[in-house]
């Protein structure tokens, strides 16, 4: 065996590796303390800054090689997914045209009563997911950032308007979006008319729904939309639908819910500029009344 | 030390990162981790084991700068995997096979250490879906890696044609 005239193994090799592990936790402690705030907000915005330029233009060159990569993969299943996909669409015109009949029903009745329409329509970015910090990390780096009117917290939906996550730090020209999957604040829905908390669990695609004040069992497939008492996302948007059917034994209720998106699959989203008015929204003590009314995305 | 080794490192740590975040953070079925595994390959150039040290610590802290955890904990990770690295470099020098063995066996040291510091301190978005299987898959994504850039890394940081030529 031919070994290396490499540096001879040094005596200081240990302390500096002590040094660093120390520095480490009190980094670690630092940005604990700091709740991501303050110098470590400063450094880690500044460093996505300093990054992200050169992120986006090497995203451009290597988008089609990783969409090459990935078909690819997925050439076997292409047969099957067609024909299921086709079957989609037939069932789907069949929806699209029992609800075009219900809209023109609705759009009588608002004309016959004077109806109008409140004032709903929220920002909207449309970004490119330009990909990911690294391999465990759930988080997502978009290419749109404050320039584009991007800020932290803002809630971030896909094309069809089912809920991702929200945003975590934004540069001028890049942002992290964190998944619901990925965050630990548990997320405020409505289930039928019951409102409970979703949060998400480790190492697992599924998240856990607590009710506590549950009144009714939830059925398996019932639609999970964001609650009004949400401080982080609009109410009224599809988040997912329950897995399995949870009895009433208790008050409470408890079940896992399979979110609508997929993140892994995920190219392009959308971040919502929610609240419109953020000072006033955070000096909110009132609750809002539950409004269910959105439901775009599950068209 | 040569003047031209540490823009050899900043270089090649640039271009990990960047490839790490764009390309691989795109690819499903490839799964590597680009930064650790270079931080594990530069155990084995001419470099000080301080320097060493120091630059896996600092490329860890650029990944936690640009993800959404704990800062700080990737560059402990990806320090003691180095740390491990180069008290078990030796290993490495049997031929292309050992190299890679080895890179892989080291990256598995570091996401395992990972994992277990992220549920220590509760960081959800590490311990996403995947995270079970990724355990196996980077691993293994790294042993394929260092078997192809190893010995260029090593020849290209300690500007040494010679250098890992079995």
């Amino acid at each position: 065996m031919l070994t290396r005239d490499r540096q001879p193994r040094s005596d200081r090799a240990l302390p500096t590796f002590i040094t660093l592990v120390v520095l480490g936790i009190l980094l670690m402690t630092f940005h604990v303390r700091l709740e991501g705030g303050g110098v470590v907000n400063v450094l880690r915005t500044g460093t996505q800054a300093i990054i992200s330029p050169v992120q986006r233009g090497v995203s451009y060159v290597v988008t089609p090689i990783a969409d090459a990569v990935e078909g690819l993969g997925e050439i076997a299943g292409l047969r099957e997914e067609n024909r299921f996909l086709k079957a989609a669409l037939e069932e789907s015109q069949a929806q699209l045209i029992a609800v075009e009949d219900q809209l023109a029903r609705l759009h009588l009745f608002e004309a016959l009563y004077g109806l109008d329409e409140l004032e709903t329509d929220l920002g909207r970015t449309v970004a490119n997911v330009i990909g990911r910090p690294d391999p465990f990390d759930v988080g997502l780096i978009i290419d749109r950032g404050s320039i584009h009117g991007i800020a932290v917290d803002q809630p971030v939906i896909d094309s069809n308007g089912f809920v991702v996550g929200s945003v975590s730090s934004v540069t001028p020209f890049s942002s992290t979006v964190v998944p619901i999957t990925g965050n630990r604040e548990g997320l405020a829905v409505l289930v039928g008319s019951q409102v409970g908390d979703l949060a998400s669990q480790a190492a697992f695609s599924e998240m856990r729904l607590d009710i506590p004040d549950a009144k009714e069992p939830v059925l398996a497939g019932a639609r999970v939309l964001t609650s009004a008492r949400s401080v982080l996302f609009p109410a009224g948007l599809p988040v997912g639908e329950v897995v399995s059917d949870a009895d009433l034994a208790t008050s409470a209720v408890s079940t896992t819910v399979r979110p609508y998106v997929e993140i892994d699959t995920l190219r392009i989203v959308i971040v919502l500029a929610w609240p419109a008015d953020p000072i006033s929204a955070s000096g909110e003590d009132e609750i809002q009344t539950e409004i269910t009314t959105t439901t775009d995305g599950d068209s | 030390m040569r003047v031209r080794t540490p823009a050899a490192v900043f270089l090649i740590l640039l271009v990990a990162v960047v490839l790490q975040s764009t390309l691989f953070g795109r690819i499903r079925v490839i799964t590597p981790d680009l930064v650790l595994l270079v931080a594990i390959l530069i155990a084995l150039t001419r470099i000080k084991p301080e320097l060493v040290l120091a630059i896996a610590f600092s490329a860890g802290l650029v990944v936690d700068l640009l993800g959404s955890s704990l800062l700080g904990l990737r560059a402990i990770v990806f320090m003691s995997a180095a740390y491990i690295a180069l008290r078990t470099r030796e290993r490495a020098d049997i031929g292309r096979f050992a190299t890679a063995l080895w890179a892989g066996g080291m990256t598995l040291i570091g996401v395992v250490l990972l994992v277990l510091l992220g549920t220590l301190f509760g960081q959800s978005t590490i311990l996403g879906e995947h995270v079970l299987s990724r355990l196996v898959t980077v691993p293994l994504a790294n042993m394929l890696l260092a078997f192809m850039i190893a010995p260029v890394l090593v020849r290209t940081v300690d500007q040494d044609p010679a250098a890992l030529r079995y």
